[in-house]
């Protein structure tokens, strides 16, 4: 893979960033583990999985960043293992008998600095039960099998767009209910959860990632990273949209009583099309009533008959009565149908999008809230940051990584753990299938209990070579919603915490 | 290995803000920018990473035509229309600027701590005809909340464990290296790794998120390593072994580091027969002469209720080993063996297991730590209300005040006017509104201007500034509060 070929990137910096050495790409003592090992072993395989957690299924993504990334091709130089032998020696209280030099000298020169490691995963966008095999690594050459661990660390950060994709097909689940029950057609779907989240997030490569994560199930983003990353490492040119709008410093340059003229200069700024405006700098009743309402109400019904459409955005407050508000307000000022479903409609030029305190929890709760006061849930968009891209850790899908499988001299051997301080923690044992179960839902099983045709893991990595090359566009497909998902209205009523 | 997936800085903003120059009053030539904790969990910060964020990003001649051209193509796609584009103020910057970011930036130096509701960093223009990059830049100079938060809740993690080991043990110098990062595999990318691995060596010396210590010494000169770390063991390396040779496995790890300190992971079947029968039985010399040679042996449960394991492992290690009892009048394991726990740690649950511990009478400097998601992972913007607001601007040449004040949260409304940071006789730091601030006094300083890093702090002066520490912080207090 190379950067794109037109861009000429000229501040150094940008293109060096923290890390660029894939021997610091692991936690520090996994350089001490070569030696621990049991003498003989020359294979270790290793899966990972969602042990359980907030949600009943995952949906895979994001292995491919990784692998493209960080540990496709020639990763090794001999500049790396200088520079990580002398890290790591310091680091490690100036011990020489630790770091494993021989170990990656034979990796640069027997394999070209390439990891003779093998990879095979589900594909890229399944949507699995939790409790299943995901992926497996063991090393190739029975020289090195350290190397299956080693990589661990980084392997384990692919907990974090598979949660992100999870908790957003979660929500799309949630919004797809109410519009089922209080529209006509699902049309507002792709567009109805937008993610905010790029400030939010805790590094723009995190950004970039969680974003992407998002796109597997929606089109609408600000965090234009995740276009980036998916343009460079999933083959889709463009795979999500915006749309102007403003934010708070926008309208408050113009003063306090400056805000109608605001409000007015971004309808015509940009005189067609959909814009979103911020309206709560200082009163959002006063600016959806008097503002929208009244000294723009024209200008709003003129720009509607060219198909332009504006979103209200308030930003404070507790949610469901805010939206609920709005929409009355704005019902008042504008008008109010009622859907073919007999629910209301704002006119097609008026929208809100809700975008502060948003979880699939609180889309749940404003939806129903509307729903309860004949509102259709067509009316509104949400927006989401931080519960989108930050509100989730390793342990929201426990995501583990756990060795299951080693030779040793010759001759193959089952591992796990088994701690009885926690049954949770008991991980799976040797080398795993996939496969689909009758129903059609899916099954960990030992990889010699099952037809190796029907095991869904594919291989995706080996000797430093990509073997499958996901495009973003399969696997939306294979994560689109379907009548086989779990019901969420029951999942959230049963799963209060 | 490739780049990472943004090299653009026109694709650094939300999108929308590709719309934004459009709509500021006519005749706006100065928008002037300030971020701040607006409160939050911690009534402090220490503020740290903007110099990350300024050197990997903003600094030097940062756009190209060819990321001008770049970038039209991807936001005209991004928004189906070409009326959004700056292309005429992007192109300005580059044969005016030659590509450098006509703004000047002033921050409190890094490590400083401060109450909250305070101005961190200000931000303006300096090119009347680009008034709109002010807040272009607001989406990634906000990320400055990440390092900024790891970095306070480590010093309070810190203070935590000062406060125990003054109560339990003879020193508290130990602090630092007891609470130990595992946080690597937990973060969502190798960025965020080594920016809060970073953060997190503010406050600690011990870290296994080996990132950090790059970071450092790429972005804050740092020479050699900032946080340590020691061979240790983990579950695939003792389990591989299977389970009937589970004492061999810990033996082969003893003999193969057989100086200094080791790291043993224990709860891979039954962690109580692994301390009571391996470690208090055919293990234990090995350890007690390693012990005579200046080794020390961390034995590491990790699963089960954090607080009880801990304190079973104490007693069973304390009944193997023996016990002494130090000034304090606390139990302590000899210094050969310790227990340390890296399995569920976050501030209530430490503080509860530290409670615990010396309830029953031991010391805390027999118990170290170790965590992961929550140092690195489980904290975000809101952790410390972290915002950026235009607080002032120059239209048609007079200067007004910006600010927000929405009825439906006062807890979201804005400074106001140019601000100052200053600080009183009595030490206590002040944000000074309005303009009205005096310049002379200003703890802000200087440090990016028209693409020049003007300030360039080593990790060493930030280290010393954060270890000063806040004023009038009780840790237990704050935690008791907290808990309610």
């Amino acid at each position: 893979m190379h950067d794109l070929p037109h861009l000429s990137v000229t501040n150094g910096a940008m293109e060096g960033g923290a890390v660029n050495n894939i021997i610091l790409l692991a936690d520090s003592y996994k350089v001490t583990h070569h030696r621990q090992y049991p003498p003989g072993t020359t294979s270790i395989y290793s899966y990972f999985e969602s042990r359980g957690g907030r949600f009943p299924y995952t949906v895979f993504f994001g292995l491919q960043y990784i692998l493209k990334r960080w540990l496709q091709g020639p990763v090794l130089t001999k500049e790396m293992i200088q520079e990580a032998k002398e890290l790591i020696k310091v680091h490690m209280r100036d011990r020489d008998d630790i770091f494993n030099e021989e170990g990656w000298n034979y990796i640069l020169e027997r394999h070209g600095g390439r990891l003779p490691i093998r990879v095979c995963a589900v594909p890229e966008g399944s949507v699995v039960p939790t409790k299943n095999v995901l992926f497996t690594v063991e090393n190739t050459d029975p020289m090195v099998p350290w190397i299956t661990n080693f990589f661990e660390t980084i392997f384990v950060q692919v907990w974090y767009p598979l949660t992100v994709a999870t908790n957003s097909r979660i929500q799309k689940q949630v919004l797809h209910h109410y519009l089922k029950e209080t529209h006509e057609n699902l049309d507002p779907l792709p567009f109805s959860l937008h993610d905010f989240g790029y400030r939010g997030s805790t590094s723009v490569e995190s950004a970039a990632l969680g974003g992407a994560a998002h796109l597997v199930n929606f089109q609408g983003t600000d965090t234009v990273a995740a276009l980036s990353l998916l343009r460079k490492f999933y083959h889709c040119p463009m795979a999500g949209f915006s749309i102007p709008a403003s934010e708070h410093s926008t309208i408050t340059t113009w003063g306090q009583h400056g805000e109608v003229d605001a409000c007015r200069n971004m309808l015509e700024s940009f005189p067609e099309g959909i814009v979103a405006c911020v309206s709560d700098s200082y009163d959002i009743w006063n600016c959806c009533e008097k503002i929208w309402g009244e000294e723009l109400r024209d200008l709003i019904i003129k720009r509607g008959k060219t198909g332009g459409t504006l979103i209200v955005r308030p930003d404070s407050g507790d949610p469901p009565a805010v939206v609920l508000k709005c929409l009355e307000m704005l019902g008042k000022a504008f008008g109010v149908t009622t859907n073919k479903k007999g629910f209301k409609m704002l006119p097609p030029y008026l929208k809100v999008i809700q975008g502060d305190g948003i979880s699939y929890r609180m889309i749940a709760t404003i939806l129903e809230h509307l729903k309860q006061h004949g509102w259709s849930a067509a009316n509104v968009s949400f927006g989401s940051g931080g519960a989108l891209l930050q509100k989730v850790n390793r342990d929201t899908q426990k995501c583990a990584y756990k060795c299951s499988h080693a030779v040793i001299n010759g001759e193959g051997v089952d591992v796990f753990k088994q701690p009885v301080t926690d049954p949770g923690k008991t991980s799976k044992k040797g080398r795993l299938s996939l496969i689909h179960t009758a129903d059609g839902s899916f099954s960990t099983v030992r990889e010699d209990e099952a037809d190796p045709k029907l095991n869904l893991l594919v291989p995706v990595f080996e000797n430093g070579e990509l073997l499958r090359d996901y495009t973003l566009e399969e696997i939306r497909k294979r994560a689109e919603l379907n009548p086989q998902d779990i019901d969420v209205m029951k999942f959230l009523s049963e799963n209060q915490a | 290995m490739v780049s990472g997936p943004v090299d653009n800085i026109i694709l650094l903003a939300d999108c929308y803000k590709s719309s934004h120059y459009k709509v500021y009053p006519p005749g706006t030539t100065k928008l002037y920018a300030y971020f701040e904790s607006r409160g939050g969990k911690y009534p402090y910060t220490v503020f740290f990473g903007l110099q990350y964020i300024l050197k990997q990003w903003l600094c030097g001649p940062v756009l190209t035509k060819e990321m001008v051209a770049e970038a039209k193509q991807v936001i005209g796609q991004v928004f189906k229309r070409d009326d959004v584009f700056n292309e005429a103020g992007w192109n300005y910057v580059v044969e005016h600027h030659g590509g450098r970011l006509p703004l000047r930036i002033k921050a409190v130096p890094e490590g400083s701590v401060l109450p909250t509701r305070n101005v961190l960093f200000t931000v303006e223009n300096t090119d009347p005809a680009v008034p709109w990059l002010t807040n272009f830049f607001e989406t990634v100079l906000v990320q400055a909340w990440y390092p900024m938060t790891v970095a306070t809740a480590s010093s309070v993690y810190r203070q935590l464990i000062t406060h125990y080991l003054h109560l339990t043990h003879d020193t508290d110098e130990m602090a630092e290296y007891m609470l130990h990062d595992a946080g690597y595999r937990g973060v969502s990318s190798v960025e965020s790794a080594a920016l809060g691995g970073a953060a997190h060596m503010l406050s600690f010396k011990s870290s296994d998120t080996v990132a950090g210590t790059s970071l450092l010494q790429k972005f804050y000169g740092l020479e050699g390593v900032a946080g340590h770390s020691t061979p240790s063991s983990e579950h695939s390396t003792v389990t591989s072994w299977g389970r009937d040779r589970e004492l061999q496995s810990h033996r082969h790890m003893l003999d193969t580091y057989h100086q200094g300190d080791a790291g043993c992971v224990c709860d891979s079947y039954d962690i109580w027969k692994c301390l009571e029968e391996m470690w208090g039985g055919e293990l234990k010399e090995l350890v007690l002469e390693r012990g005579q040679r200046g080794g020390c042996v961390y034995l590491r449960p990790d699963s089960g209720d954090p607080k009880a394991v801990v304190l079973k492992c104490l007693e069973i290690l304390g009944k193997a080993f023996g016990t002494e009892t130090n000034k304090k009048g606390y139990k302590m394991l000899p210094s050969c063996v310790k227990v340390i726990q890296a399995d569920g740690i976050d501030l209530h649950s430490l503080w509860d297991i530290l409670e615990h511990v010396k309830e029953h009478g031991w010391s805390t400097g027999s118990v170290f730590f170790g965590a992961g998601g929550a140092l690195l992972q489980k904290v975000h913007r809101d952790t410390q209300k972290c915002a950026y607001k235009v607080s002032y601007a120059e239209v048609e040449g007079k200067g007004v005040e910006v600010f927000k004040q929405p009825i439906t949260d006062s807890g979201k409304t804005s400074k106001k006017g140019r601000l100052t940071l200053e600080r009183g006789e009595d030490g206590t730091y002040s944000t000074v509104q309005h303009g009205k601030g005096d310049l002379t006094k200003d703890l802000l300083v200087p440090i990016f201007e028209d693409g020049t890093l003007l300030q360039e702090y080593t990790f060493k002066e930030v280290k010393q500034r954060a270890d000063q520490g806040p004023q009038d912080f009780d840790v237990i207090k704050f935690l008791q509060e907290s808990k309610n």
